[in-house]
Formats: structure tokens, sequence, C-alpha cells
């Protein structure tokens, strides 16, 4: 008799739970809370410990000195993709609970998220200086003229060379300056010839280079709309293939098939270039026995009219999500990112990150010459360079349509006419964002 | 008081407990799936959803990246689940053998992979079969090989490696049903097979594989449902790579939600198209498994 009252008991107690579940609490809280000591606490997402981590770390540190107590940074370091994934599940169901105040974007994907979640962000137009930021980085974060972001880092792109192999093989470091893939690819053979070292490590399904290559003659995936697709008689893309393809034929690509897989193959002298953005300098640094064997020269060209020494790949920018605390959190970003040279100095003084801040590289916070790449001042190369990034509307669609190209360069790597597959890639793309 | 009659108050206590764990499964399992569906009748970017009707399940048809992902994701299925059955079953009648000695340890040996994080084995696998891996080590070493073999970037060997890591960490799984099931196998059965004369062959595929079909129907049924959500394997070993060699259906589903643009709309038809698949040929596999039993009856 007991035993049953319980278990009604133990029923309707769970079948109640239920039903209050069900209804769900609707609170609209989300973003920042007041802590104890009166200052205003703010969550941020980031990716990568060492690099964006730290630089919000620093960031805080600023505006403390500025305005003491009034700002308490939570940062919350998530890989990329998961911060994708979160953004999108509590975008999409419309649930701010649990969002960040601050939240960093990869560059490739904010016009992405800035479509799909129109009303989610919070634009800083009035927060910062557009003329401030280089060209490339304000293209890249803003919709019909308004800006949603402060640029961070700059990922303009230069040529990483082990000074020791160009050696061996009777090179110099200035063979390597300004010069075009073709140059690149007949050095990479000459190398590889005496020395048996493969010029370049490539995932097959990152087009990271592909992009770097066309961006630097200005041309990408996607029209200036950022929506139709230029694949087909896209004479960059049509160059990058090529050059691609030649590398393969001659036997110089290492394939890796991950991230850690790349760092391996040139920290352990699998092969002696790196084409990337300068975010790899501290992956390149950590191998300390290489000290003094690593110079960095600019990003070759494509043999193209209006292609330059100097591209992008990756970098993100700084989000204000249109949730509970978006003032303090404008603000913050307007007195740090948004304005604080002192704040650049630091960053690259301690992390290596080079800001897109135009005012800090005039202040010359980038002169600091680099000890592992033999005293070159190589923060203030990339600045430079990254003012000559050409600026392309990266549009929306930037993982879909390269998703589409793998296929078109797997196709052509196996011997399919070129022009043809890139028409068949055009097809594709035009049928699939429709 | 007034008292109710016992058998009265025993029957509210039973659909009491059936009405939770009803709702329950109503509320997480039905739910979603309405939602889903009506979901799927939109299309549009991230928030901006707007109906179209049927427009998403016209365009599966047409999408040559779904058709790529069906087809791959069948290839896995026809390949791969008769082998691992075949494997499994092979595994579980030689750990009966009353003979073998250290019949645990083998058995824990075999069954060990399904312990395993799909995630954790996913990478270990990734790293075995990259160039400078260990698979590449051995073959270069015994001579079979002149250079390193780029597993992982070839649309042909991607797609084997993905086969064999699944194979490698279900086909225990699947031992310990066949495993039970030969254990209820009366041996006297075997005994009137022994005192006929009949061959292990004989007894194997006149008594064995007959008496387990039950269960190689339930195994297949599972495993093909599996295969269908095939998903952590080759996200983490190619990346549904080389191109789209290795894209199966749900990281199709994966990448238009969270890799592209969002269009959650679209995602959900495909979703359903997992369903019809999973519906059809589960039917299938039972029409085809039951006929004989009705038969042999």
């Amino acid at each position: 008799m007991k035993k049953r009252t319980v278990g009604a008991l133990l029923a309707g107690a769970l079948f109640s739970s239920l039903l209050l579940t069900a209804c769900g609490s609707s609170s609209n809280g989300g973003g920042s809370s007041t802590s104890d000591s009166g200052a205003t606490e703010l969550t941020v997402w980031a990716w990568d410990a060492n690099y964006n981590v730290r630089a919000f770390e620093e960031a805080e540190k600023v505006y403390d000195k500025e305005v003491p107590d009034t700002v308490d940074l939570k940062i919350v370091e998530n890989a990329q993709d998961d911060i994708i994934q979160k953004l999108n599940t509590s975008l999409s169901s419309g649930v701010t609970d649990g969002l960040p105040n601050i939240v960093l974007i990869e560059d490739y994907r904010a016009k992405s998220f800035l479509e799909a979640y129109p009303d989610s962000f919070f634009p800083l137009t009035d927060v910062i200086k557009a003329d401030d930021f280089t060209d490339y980085k304000v293209e890249a974060t803003s919709v019909d003229g308004e800006n949603y972001a402060v640029p961070f880092d700059t990922s303009s792109t230069g040529l990483y060379v082990r000074t020791d192999i160009l050696e061996e093989a009777g090179y110099t470091v200035d063979d390597l300056k300004d010069i075009t893939w073709e140059k690149y690819i007949e050095i990479g053979k000459a190398v590889s010839e005496k020395t048996g070292k493969k010029l370049i490590s490539l995932d097959v399904n990152d087009l990271g280079l592909v992009r770097s290559m066309i961006n630097s003659t200005g041309s990408w995936y996607t029209g200036e709309d950022g929506k139709t697709p230029t694949l087909a008689d896209n004479e960059a893309l049509k160059v990058a293939f090529k050059d691609v393809k030649a590398m393969y034929d001659a036997k110089l690509v290492d394939d890796n098939s991950d991230w850690s897989q790349w760092l391996s193959d040139f920290n352990n002298g699998v092969v002696w270039s790196v084409p990337t953005g300068n975010w790899i300098t501290p992956s390149i640094t950590a191998q300390e026995d290489q000290a003094g064997k690593w110079a960095v020269v600019s990003f070759p060209r494509q043999e193209l009219d209006g292609s330059v020494n100097a591209s992008n790949l990756g970098g993100a920018s700084i989000y204000v999500l249109n949730v509970d605390g978006k003032e303090a959190a404008a603000e913050f970003l307007k007195d740090t990112f948004g304005s604080s040279t002192d704040l650049y100095k630091t960053l690259v003084e301690n992390i290596g990150a080079i800001g897109s801040y135009i005012p800090a590289t005039e202040a010359g916070v980038y002169d600091t010459e680099a000890e592992y790449f033999g005293g070159q001042t190589i923060y203030k190369d990339f600045a430079e360079w990254s003012t000559q990034i050409p600026a392309v509307n990266y549009g929306e669609n930037t993982y879909a349509i390269e998703d589409i190209l793998i296929k078109a360069m797997q196709n052509y790597l196996k011997g399919d006419d070129l022009d043809k597959v890139l028409e068949n890639a055009q097809k594709e793309a035009e049928n699939q964002l429709k | 008081m007034k008292k109710i009659n016992p058998f009265l108050k025993s029957k509210i206590m039973g659909w009491l407990f059936v009405i939770v764990p009803t709702l329950l499964i109503a509320l997480f399992y039905f739910y979603p799936m309405v939602e889903a569906f009506k979901l799927s009748l939109s299309s549009g970017k991230g928030n901006n959803l707007s109906f179209v009707g049927l427009a998403n399940y016209k365009r599966l048809f047409s999408d040559p990246v779904f058709i790529n992902a069906l087809k791959n994701t069948l290839l896995f299925l026809i390949v791969q689940v008769p082998v691992m059955v075949i494997l499994a079953i092979f595994f579980s009648v030689l750990l009966n053998n009353k003979a073998l000695k250290l019949k645990g340890l083998f058995r824990t040996i075999v069954f060990l992979p399904s312990v395993t994080s799909l995630v954790a084995y996913s990478i270990v696998f990734k790293y075995l079969f990259s160039n400078d891996g260990i698979i590449n080590k051995i073959l270069l070493s015994l001579n079979i090989l002149q250079e390193p073999m780029a597993w992982l970037s070839d649309a042909f060997w991607a797609k084997i490696v993905i086969i064999i890591a699944i194979t490698w960490r279900w086909t225990g799984y699947n031992m310990i049903f066949f495993l039970s099931a030969l254990q209820n196998i009366d041996p006297e059965i075997y005994e009137a097979a022994d005192v006929d004369g009949a061959s292990a062959g004989k007894k194997f595929f006149n008594i064995t594989v007959p008496l387990l079909k039950p269960v190689i129907l339930f195994t297949t049924i599972t495993s093909t449902i599996g295969t269908l959500q095939l998903f952590d394997e080759p996200m983490n070993i190619t990346q549904g790579g080389p191109g789209d060699a290795t894209t199966t259906i749900s990281q199709y589903i994966y990448n238009l939600s969270f890799k592209y643009t969002p269009d959650f709309g679209y995602a959900a038809a495909v979703s359903y198209a997992i369903v019809a698949l999973v519906v059809i040929l589960s039917i299938l596999q039972t029409r085809l498994g039951g006929r004989d039993e009705k038969k042999s009856k």
C-alpha cells in the first residue's frame, strides 16, 4: 500500500516536471551580467589559446588601465568549428541565453553569418573609423555599407623559406623575392634535384593556396555581388589550378591530411617553403633548433595583369552580438582594438599578432626585429604587404563553392580538361546556390 | 476516504507508468520529428526561412552532391555490411569452440574496439594511414611499396580505409549477438549431426546459419541503419575527401547546416531522405529474411 503511494507520487512528479520543461522558460537573458565589483561581465568566444585568447587578455589589461573596473572579460576558448556550430544553433533557435557578447568570426564566414542572421549582430559603424583599417578587412566585414566588426588580424601572406636549404642548392633569399608562381616552381624543381627536399606541403581537401593565389589578382570564386559564381572563364583561377597541378606533376608536393601533419612537414624539414598567412609564425618558430634558418619573402604573384606580391589567407574580425551588454562591449572594443596603438604594440611584441589598424603601422609598432628570422623585420614586411592586398568581396558561399572546386581539382589532377572541369564546377555551383 | 477497487487502482498505476515514458518519447522523439518535417518544407539562409512546399524534396533528386553522397553511403553499405556480418559469424563460431583455451581473453580482444570512442579511433586510423604512418612504413620496409602511398588522398583507397575502419570498430559488437545466439543452440542437434556423419562445413551451413537467421537479420538491419547514418569516420579520417569521394549523407547534412551558409530547411529534407531509406531497407530486409521462415513452418 505504502509502496504504491510512493510510486504514484514518483510518477506524478516525473509527469509534472515534464510539463514544466515542456513549457520551457522563455526568459531572454544572454550576454552580460554585473559582477560583485560593479564591473560589467562580458563573455568572449575565441579560438587559439596562444593567439586570439591572449589578444583579448592583453586588450582587457589595456582597457583596465584607462577605465578601471568597468569591464570584466570572460574569455571562453572554443575550437573555431565549435563556435560556428554554437552560433548557428543559438541564433537559428532564437534563444539568446548563453550567447557571448563578443565573438570572433573568420572573414570568409562573416557574410554568411551576417546575411543568415540579419538582426543578431550589433552594427559598429559608429564605433570604429573604417578608414583606420585596411580596405580588404573592412570590405569583408561590412554589409550594405554598415560595418559589423572591428577588423582584427591581418592575414597578410608571405613565403616562408629555409635559407640553409636554398644555399645548399645555390640560391639566395633574394632570388625568391617578388617572383611569380612559375618561377617559384622552377626554383622548387632545381632545389629538389640538388637536395631531394620537396617544395610544399598540401592537403587535397583544402584549397587555401588557390584561394590566396587568386586573391592576389583581385579575383574570387564569386563576382562583386558576392553571390554569382565566377568559376568558368576565371583566368586567375585557371592559372592557379595550372600552377598547383605543375607542383604535383613535378613531384614537389608532400601530401598532408591535417594541420598537425602540415606543421610536422615543415618543422621536420620535409619541405623547405611554406606560402601562407602570417599566423603561422608561432608554429614556425616553435621549432627552436631551426632558429636563423628561416626567412620570409613576399608572396609569389600570378603571371597576370594586376596581380601583386601580396595576398590574404584566413584572418578573423571581432563582432558584437545583439544581446544585453552590447553597448558596453562596443565601448570596450572602441577603446581597445578600435583605436589603441599601445594594444597593437603589445600584441606584436608578445604574440606576434599583426592587426589591420593602419595608425599602428604608421606609428612604427611593427619595427621589431625577429631574432628567429635572422633579425628580419618580418612584422613590418607583413604590415606593408597587407596594404597592397586587393579587396575582394568574399561573399557568403566560400566554403560551399570550395567543396565543389576541391572535386574539380581532383578531376583536373587526374587529367581532365581544365576548361571543362571549371565549367562543370560553375554549373554545379549555380545549381546549388540558387 | 472512499475505498477504490484494488484492481482498478493497479490498473491506474500501470497506465501512469506507461504514460510517463510515452510522453517522454512523444516529446523528445515525435515532436522533433514533426518539427523537422515542417522545417523541411521551408528553405532559406539561417533565420530567413520561407515556406517552399516540396521544393526541397524536388531539389534532392537533381542535387549532384546529394546523389554522390547517397552513392558513397550505399557503396559503404553494400560492401561493408556483408563483410562485417560474415566476419562476425566467423569469429563467433571460432570463439564458441568448446576446445578453445583463453576464450575470455580472445572474446575481449575482438570486442574491445567497440568500447573505443568513434572520434578517437577515427583519428588513430587517420594517422595509421597517413603518408609517414605506420602502414606505409611497414609496406615500405617489406618492399611491397617503393614510395609512400597517399591512402587518404586517393579516391579509391580512401574508401577502402573507411571500410576497414568501420569493420574494425563494429565487427566485435556484432559478434556478441552471434555468440549469444550460438550458445542458445541446443548441442543435441550437433550431436545428432555428428552421429549422422555430417562434416563441419555441412553442420555450419545446414544447422548454424539457419538457426542464426533471426540474429543475422537483426545485425544486418542495425548495421544498415548505422551505415546510413555514417558520420564520425569520414568526417575525421578523410573530411569526406579527397574531393567528395567519401562524403556520406550525414556529413552532407552537417555541411549544409554548419560548414556552408546554413540552410536548415534543406538539411532537414536530406535527413528525411535517410529516414525514407531506413524504412525501405528495413522492410525489404525483413521481407527477404522472413519469407523463408514462413516456408519452413
